[in-house]
Formats: structure tokens, sequence, C-alpha cells
């Protein structure tokens, strides 16, 4: 796990205090919920910042310094056009070459899951057995589920398209 | 079938059909085997599938070698799974030892996230959220009906490119495996993603969690630029972020009433990031 330790310092956390944009037109919310105060309304397009979600509400800051919960699905983070720049630093570890005219790139190198890692991979079976050796029994995750106060409930699946 | 039907019906219509009357018979026999071997995928040979398919994975990636890292993803894993239509499968799951950002499922309970993901997760609603998504290709058997059918087709032009290839069960294993390992560089069928998303915030939800994790990492991957390497393989084998969640804003009913619920950070950062 040091591994990922390292990967996690590298990594700016995303999530938070991060540009957004607003799907639709909508409003800021005093809290987390369809019925709560109106603070402002926030126009289709505006630009916010996302500072902490709450269940399907994501509180944010307009432009003009007002702060207020909108729905979490109607919020965009900078998409193309005007993506973030930077690399979780893979490019560099990785020998990219691109190969003729296709324009695929092929890394060699170093493992990992790309699509040539991928299509030539040769069956481990001493990992398998190790995976098979992880299982937890539906015992033991009900265990693990109260533990974190989880409580199982029923709710139906969506209709396709719904 | 139906390029094969086609054919059948081109051969037919060549000026040289008599010669290939005997070869029709045969190929069209061929073809009601492979129907007929279709509908008998049975479990057992559904979860003998995945097996393989998770050996390759495995060689392409091992397993992060911290146990008590696995055996957190199983439980999380494997409590989601009991919520499901299909609590008996021999569920597995692990985190593999890739700096990519992506997960997998294999048909018959064998799911894998990599550690590059892992490491983008805020909480266990979040990778619970992950793991539903690729339980829910298990349950519908995407990747199974998938294989079958690149399979079928390969098979197909194999017996009328030669007239010879037999069709005994372990040939038709190893072409399902060979499709195996494309399917996970090319991709399902977009809708197959979308309804995996569907099931998956329904699933977590079911298991008693924040429902929005799912549409949270589908956040966090919009967020991150595009162009980043570690994207490159898991943007090109599903429908972009934008799109998931556009999809998921559209569901009926909305999660709602289940969007209160345990997020579980301290317990996710005790488990994974010690």
């Amino acid at each position: 796990m040091r591994r990922l330790a390292a990967l996690l310092l590298l990594a700016p956390v995303l999530g938070f205090a991060d540009p957004a944009t607003a799907v639709r037109a909508t409003e800021l919310r005093q809290a987390p919920a369809s019925d709560a105060a109106v603070v402002a309304p926030l126009a289709e397009n505006a630009k916010v910042e996302a500072l902490e979600r709450k269940g399907g509400w994501t509180r944010v800051r307009a432009a003009g310094g007002a702060e207020g919960w909108v729905r979490m699905l109607g919020l965009r983070y900078a998409g193309a056009g005007e993506a973030r720049q930077g690399d979780t630093g893979i490019a560099q570890l990785l020998n990219v070459a691109r190969t003729g005219t296709s324009g695929t790139q092929v890394t060699t190198g170093v493992r990992g899951l790309d699509t040539e890692q991928l299509t030539h991979a040769k069956p481990n079976a001493a990992e398998l057995k190790k995976l098979q050796g992880y299982a937890a029994s539906g015992e033991a995750a009900a265990r693990f589920a109260a533990g974190g106060r989880l409580k199982a409930r029923k709710v139906d699946y969506p209709k396709a398209g719904g | 079938m139906r390029a094969l039907a086609l054919l059948a019906c081109l051969a037919l219509a060549a000026p040289a059909a008599a010669q290939f009357n005997i070869n029709l018979n045969r190929l069209l026999d061929v073809g009601k085997n492979v129907k007929q071997a279709t509908a008998d995928t049975d479990e057992q040979e559904e979860i003998a599938i995945g097996s393989d398919m998770a050996a390759r994975l495995l060689g392409a990636a091992p397993l992060v070698a911290d146990a008590a890292l696995q055996q957190y993803v199983n439980n999380v894993g494997r409590w989601l799974a009991s919520q499901t239509e299909r609590p008996g499968l021999p569920w597995r799951f692990g985190v593999l030892d890739a700096p990519q950002l992506n997960a997998f499922a294999t048909p018959g309970g064998c799911i894998f996230v990599t550690r590059g993901l892992v490491a983008r997760l805020q909480n266990e609603a979040e990778l619970a959220g992950v793991l539903a998504h690729e339980i829910a290709h298990v349950l519908k058997k995407h990747h199974l009906k998938a294989m079958q059918k690149s399979a079928q087709l390969e098979l197909a032009n194999t017996v009328v490119g030669t007239f010879t290839r037999g069709n005994d069960g372990a040939n038709r294993r190893e072409k399902l495996l060979a499709a195996g390992s494309e399917l996970f560089a090319r991709g399902l069928d977009k809708d197959d993603e979308l309804e995996a998303d569907r099931l998956g915030v329904v699933i977590a939800a079911r298991g008693g969690y924040d429902a929005y994790g799912l549409p949270a990492v589908l956040q966090t991957l919009q967020a991150m630029n595009p162009a980043d390497s570690g994207l490159a393989l898991m943007f090109k084998t599903h429908p972009a972020p934008a799109e998931r969640l556009d999809a998921l804003a559209k569901m009926q009913p909305t999660l709602d009433a289940y969007a209160d619920l345990p997020q579980l950070a301290q317990r996710f950062t005790g488990a994974v990031r010690r």
C-alpha cells in the first residue's frame, strides 16, 4: 500500500473548491433540500466553485459571492475545452511509442491495464488463487456492514430509459 | 445469426449452388449447434469462463499485495452482492496493481478495481458505487452476451471460410475467451454501461450507502484532464462521464430518498491510506 500512498501524495485531491458550471438555470438554496429557501437564482452556464457535497446536493459559491446548495447532477466540472492541465504522471513513467500510420498508442516497459497488455496477457493462476483466498462470506460481509451502521433497504430497479 | 443467414442465401443464389449443397447443410447444422450451445451456457460455465478471464486480467496486472485492503474491498462488494438477485454466485473482488483508472467485471462474479481508481475515491460509498456498477454487469450478463455474439460471428465466418472447422465445446470455449480478452479493450455497448449505472446506484442504496457515490466518482473523472493517460482505456470503453451523469439525472424515481445515507469516509481512509 506504500505505493498507493505515494500516488495519493502526488495526486491533488479532487473534489472540492473545484470550478464547475451549472448545466441548466436553477436556484441556490439555503439547505440541501428542494423545499429549502432560495438564496439566489443561478443562470444556465453560470460558473461556480463547488465546496462540499451532501447526498444529491453540492454547496457552491457563485461568481457574485453568493453561496448555496444546488443538485449535484446539475453541475459539470471543467470538461473538454477548459480541461485541467496535468496528468497523473503515468505517461512519463511509460515508454510511449506510436506505431506505423495507425496512430495507435503502444505502451511498453511497464505492466498495466492498457489495450496492449490486456490483449496479450497470459493467465496468472497464482494470482487467481490469491483472489479466491481474499473472498468474504455473506455472513462476514453482513457483520462488516453492521459495523458501519449500514442497513439493507428495499429499492426497486428503475425502468429502462427511465 | 443474421450474418449466417445472409451468407446462406448468397450461397444458394450462386451459380455453383449444387456443389455447395452438402457443405451448406453442414453449415446450417453448425449454426443450430451454436444457437443451442448458447442457450445451454449455464451458470457453471459462466463461472468457469469468468475465472479464465479473471486469470488473464491478473496476468496483465497482479493484485495489490495488501491483504487487509483486499479483504476490505471484498467485504464492501460481497455486502452489495448480497442485496441482488444473484447472491449465490462466488463473488470475488480485487484491487489490481495498475496506475490506470478502471474497473472490470468478468462473468460469474469476479470484479476488479485498479489502485489508480481507488486512489481517487473519497469514501466507501464511492467505492460501493463503482463495485455496484460492475456487479450490475455480472447480473445482466453483459459481457457473456457480447462475447457470445462476437464468438458466433467469428465461428460462422470460420466455418464459411474453411468448411472444415468442427464445433466441439473446447473450440467454442476458446472462441469465447478470445472474444472476452478483446472485449476489455473494446468495451461493451453504451446501453449496457448506462444500464449498469442505473442498477449500480440502486444496488448501493440497497446496501444502505449514500446512493450518490457513483455520480460523485463520475464527477471526479469529469473534472480530470481528459487527455490524462490513466483515463485513456476507460474513456475509450465507456460513454463520457457527462453523458453518464445526464442519464442518471433523468432516472425516475430519483434517489433523493437514499441520499442522506452513510458515506463512511473514515473507514475507507483507514483501509486504503495506511
